[in-house]
Parts: structure tokens; C-alpha cells; sequence
């Protein structure tokens, strides 16, 4: 039996490559339906060849080897004798289940940043906009700004256009002119350009206005105001504007959430856009036997990458020879993925458009001077001393919204880099899923 | 066909299509705050969308914390903001 963790491009891949030689696989999932946070439906999955989640939903589905476990949220893992058991809240009810191995394929979430008024409600990330619409069939707003950085907000802009939101500013942080950084990159990657014509074409039909190095640095009262920054994300003087805006989404790129596979031991490193990522093998395997790891949590790259790795992930877990021409494949997915990061980085310039009373920490409702105070007057020398101080990560969230941007506000005042150690520690929780004592004391189903 | 379904929001008449998750619904009836923080009091709504934040939990038939963005709306169900 293989455990698949997620059916989001990366997970499905796997369970499909893996049910290929007829091994068992539980595919886990915490929605309802498969395709995970890209690929997010309520009907028919849309946008640019969608083509590819129907044939792999028909696949998985029709696999009869693998069985879909959805609305489970896995919480915890163990390693059990020679054998990893996953430890899942179902409808409330807490069960289990163990397995040979275990394929990892959690995703990521929307990287934020604080600004004056980042907490108040029209506020949200492009991930939120792209759920309520894709998932839900619910416009977020009829006036919004899509903002900050990298390509996912693309589908995001002209998806709300198509379905009838007036996308009244597209502002990208970084030039697309950064993308003459990595040649090679795009010249092995040809089919990209399908991609972003497919996209031009639709912004030309919206009358999409897209900016660039310019950011939203407040929203107020449903007011934005959007400056002109240089390439370090320093506010230039005199620069700023202010538009009316219903909603403004702004992303600052993905944060894979590493929960399990620490839990698990996994190793991991920073890469070189300073996300915490898991270190795997040329086959997808992890530090720890018998757990491989596929898809955002090995480096952001998006669905592209992501299939590639889940398919490895599927062949090496379940025993099957790998085709030198796949991993070949991954390799140029991967170079044009360490392209986006070049061309897409988030400067530490962002410090500047925060104010005293800004929230920090959502959660705990942490302002910006208490994080300030924290260094200057009690003296906390790192992010792990001044949350300690603050309460800054601790609440519901366990720091998934702020854990990084204490440690860079924290640095920036100490004028001391954040190290590796510190990164891979705030990336790292306990439990990988809220879950009450009274649900964990009433008894196991254990399979 | 979609269903309509109804479920209060501190306690006025939410209409919705059966499956939407409750933060949808209420952000389709222009109900974008969900509730208020605890010592600011300040307003908050969906901000993730997807179940990470935390920020848009609500009471659902008297059991805390629970993610509006997550959790679908059934008939007769009592949703209410908490702090």
C-alpha cells in the first residue's frame, strides 16, 4: 500500500503512475473533489489546458487500484515497526491508516505580506479570489486590484474578468524584463510561450492594463494606494496613486506547507529564494526510507514541474524503472521554475511601506511596534525570542501567515541576516491540522 | 439543478446553492465581515480562501473555531461570529 498525500497535479500524477503495476495507493485529500488548489472545480475545470486535469481526474478515477479518500484532513504521521501510519480527522471522527510507504504532495499557499491595512476585510490573497470563484462560484468583488508578484496572477486577473469582475489595475512588483536573466531557460521551454499568448490574448480582451514595478503599499476605506518602487521595493517619493477598489488580492509567490514530512524527519534546506523546501533524491525520496516528496513542497515550480515530480514520485514508490527522457523532463521544467524565481523576487524593501500600527500576526493581532519594541527595549535577538515576547506566530495559524515576515522584520532591525536554522525552525509545526483533545481522546477507527 | 438552502448568520436568513462553503455564501449575500478580533475589535473576512489563515472561523451550531472558507453550508444551519 502507498499513502499519496494531497490531489492537487503533483499527488495525482503519483497515485496514477504508481496504480500503473497495480499497487494499492489511498490518495488522500482534504477537499471534496480532486485537482487540489490549481486545479479547483466546481464543474468543468477551466482556463489554460484544463484538458490535462480531465484526463488525469479520468485516469485516477477509473484506476482501480487506487481509492480516493476526500474531506480527510491528515494531522499527524508516525512511523509504526516497518510501517508509517497517518493519523486523519474524517466528518469528525479520527482514523488512521498505515502503509509500506508514503508519497508526499501537500502543495503550497499564497506567500503574504503586511501592509497598513492588509487585515481589513476586501483584503485577501489572489489564492482567496481564484477559490471563491473556481470553487465556489462566487465573485469576490465587482472593482479589484490582482497585485503583487510572479505569474499565477495571470489566471487569476483574467479568470475574474471572464466571469465578470472589472479588474480595474494588474500590477506586478518586478519588470517582465527580468526574464532576460534566464535565456536557456526560456529557449528549453518553448510551449511557455503558448501559455502567456493565451494569456495576452485575454487581457487584451478585458482591457487589462497591466503595471509593473509598482506594488499596493495601504488599503484603506475600500481606497488602495499603489507607489512606484525600485527593484529593491523601496517606495520612490512622489510616485504614489490611489484607486477605489472592492477587493484588492495581493501574492507574493507560494510557501509550501511542510507540516508532515517534518514530522516525519524529512530533511529539509532553504532554497534560493529563501523558502523552506524538503530535500529529495534524483527518484523524489526524502532523507527518510520509504517517503518520497513531489510538487511545491521539493521548490516552487507550479503545475508543470509538479506532475513530473509526482510521476517519479509514483514510479520510484511503487517500484517501476523511470525513463531517462522523465528525467530529462524534469530537468528543464526545473530550470524554467528557477527562472520564475530570478524573475520574480520579493525584495526586503517591503519593511518600508509598514507602519507602527500595522498587524503583523493576524492571529494574535501583533502590531508592528510590538515587534519593534520586542528587539530595542527587551531585547529578543531573533524572530523565535520576539514571537515568545509577542505572541506573534501562536495562534491558530501556528505562523503560517507571519512566521517569515517576523523573522525579516526582526532582522531588519538587528541588521542581522536570518540563518538557515532559524527558517527551517518557524517552517516546522507539532500538528499538521487543528484537532481537538475531545476528538483525539474519543477513541481511534484504525485500519 | 442547484438546490437553495438556508442557514442564519448571527441570526438573519442566508440564502445559498447547496455545496457552497459558508464564507462563500456570506461574502455572495455582501456579508463580507465575518466577525470581529478579539482585543482590537477590528472586522475580518476570508483571507486565504483555502483553510490556512484561520482568519474567517466562525460558531457553527455552537462549536468555535471553525473555518467558514471550509466548511459548506447546510439547511438550518446556526452560524455566528465569534471573537
Amino acid at each position: 500500500m502507498i499513502i499519496v498525500i494531497g490531489a492537487g497535479p503533483a499527488g495525482l500524477a503519483a497515485a496514477e503512475a504508481a496504480s500503473r503495476n497495480g499497487s494499492e495507493v489511498a490518495l488522500f485529500d482534504s477537499a471534496s473533489r480532486m485537482g487540489g488548489q490549481y486545479w479547483r472545480h466546481r464543474a468543468a475545470v477551466s482556463g489554460y489546458r484544463s484538458n490535462r486535469a480531465d484526463e488525469i481526474f479520468a485516469k485516477v478515477s477509473s484506476a482501480q487500484s487506487i481509492t480516493h479518500i476526500s474531506e480527510a484532513n491528515i494531522w499527524s504521521a508516525e512511523r509504526e515497526g516497518g510501517l508509517i501510519r497517518v493519523n486523519y480527522l474524517q466528518g469528525g471522527i479520527e482514523s488512521s491508516l498505515t502503509a509500506e510507504k508514503v508519497i508526499i504532495a501537500t502543495g503550497a499557499y499564497d506567500r503574504t505580506l503586511p501592509f497598513p491595512g492588509w487585515d481589513t476585510p476586501g483584503s485577501m490573497t489572489p489564492g482567496a479570489a481564484q477559490s471563491l470563484l473556481k470553487g465556489q462560484g462566487v465573485l469576490a468583488g465587482k472593482r479589484i486590484i490582482i497585485a503583487g508578484t510572479g505569474p499565477f496572477l495571470l489566471p487569476v486577473a483574467t479568470g475574474l474578468a471572464e466571469a465578470g469582475a472589472d479588474i480595474v489595475a494588474l500590477i506586478d512588483a518586478n519588470s517582465p524584463l527580468r526574464w532576460s536573466l534566464s535565456p536557456l531557460a526560456l529557449l528549453t521551454n518553448i510551449a511557455k510561450f503558448s501559455e502567456l499568448m493565451y494569456y495576452a490574448r485575454l487581457i487584451r480582451k478585458y482591457r487589462i492594463r497591466p503595471q509593473f514595478r509598482r506594488a499596493v503599499t495601504a488599503y484603506e476605506d475600500g481606497v488602495a494606494t499603489i507607489s512606484a518602487i525600485n527593484s529593491r521595493f523601496h517606495i520612490k517619493p512622489g510616485k504614489s496613486q490611489t484607486m477605489r477598489a472592492d477587493v484588492v488580492a495581493v501574492g507574493w509567490g507560494f510557501v509550501p506547507d511542510l507540516s508532515l514530512g517534518g514530522i516525519l524527519g524529512c530533511a529539509q534546506r532553504v532554497d534560493s529564494d529563501g523558502t523552506v523546501i524538503f530535500e529529495v533524491d534524483e527518484n523524489q525520496m526524502s532523507s527518510q526510507p520509504h517517503i518520497w516528496i513531489a510538487g511545491e513542497a521539493t521548490g516552487i515550480g507550479g503545475a508543470d514541474l509538479s506532475l513530473v515530480e509526482g510521476e517519479i514520485a509514483g514510479l520510484a514508490a511503487s517500484g517501476q524503472t523511470i525513463e531517462k527522457a522523465l528525467l530529462r523532463k524534469r530537468v528543464r521544467k526545473q530550470r524554467f521554475a528557477d527562472a520564475l524565481k530570478r524573475t520574480y523576487p520579493v525584495r526586503d524593501g517591503w519593511r518600508e511601506w509598514i507602519t507602527s500600527d500595522t498587524t503583523i500576526c493576524r492571529c494574535e493581532e501583533v502590531k508592528s511596534q510590538e515587534i519593534k519594541d520586542s528587539v530595542s527595549d527587551l531585547g529578543a535577538e531573533d524572530s523565535r525570542t520576539s514571537k515568545l515576547f509577542t505572541r506573534a506566530g501562536m495562534g491558530l495559524c501556528q505562523g503560517r501567515m507571519c512566521s517569515r515576515n517576523v523573522s525579516e522584520i526582526v532582522s531588519g532591525i538587528t541588521q542581522c541576516a536570518v540563518t538557515d536554522g532559524e527558517r527551517i525552525a518557524a517552517s516546522n509545526r507539532p500538528i499538521a491540522a487543528p484537532i481537538s483533545l475531545g476528538q483525539l481522546s474519543d477513541g481511534k477507527n484504525s485500519r | 439543478m442547484t438546490h437553495t438552502i438556508t442557514f442564519t448568520f448571527n441570526g438573519n436568513a442566508i440564502q445559498c446553492e447547496e455545496g457552497q462553503s459558508i464564507a462563500a455564501a456570506l461574502i455572495n449575500s455582501n456579508q463580507r465581515e465575518l466577525r470581529r478580533t478579539r482585543f482590537g475589535d477590528e472586522p475580518r473576512s476570508i483571507f486565504c480562501g483555502i483553510g490556512i489563515c484561520f482568519d474567517c472561523v466562525v460558531l457553527i451550531n455552537g462549536v468555535a473555531n471553525q473555518r467558514s472558507c471550509l466548511v459548506e453550508a447546510h439547511d438550518g444551519m446556526i452560524v455566528e461570529s465569534a471573537q
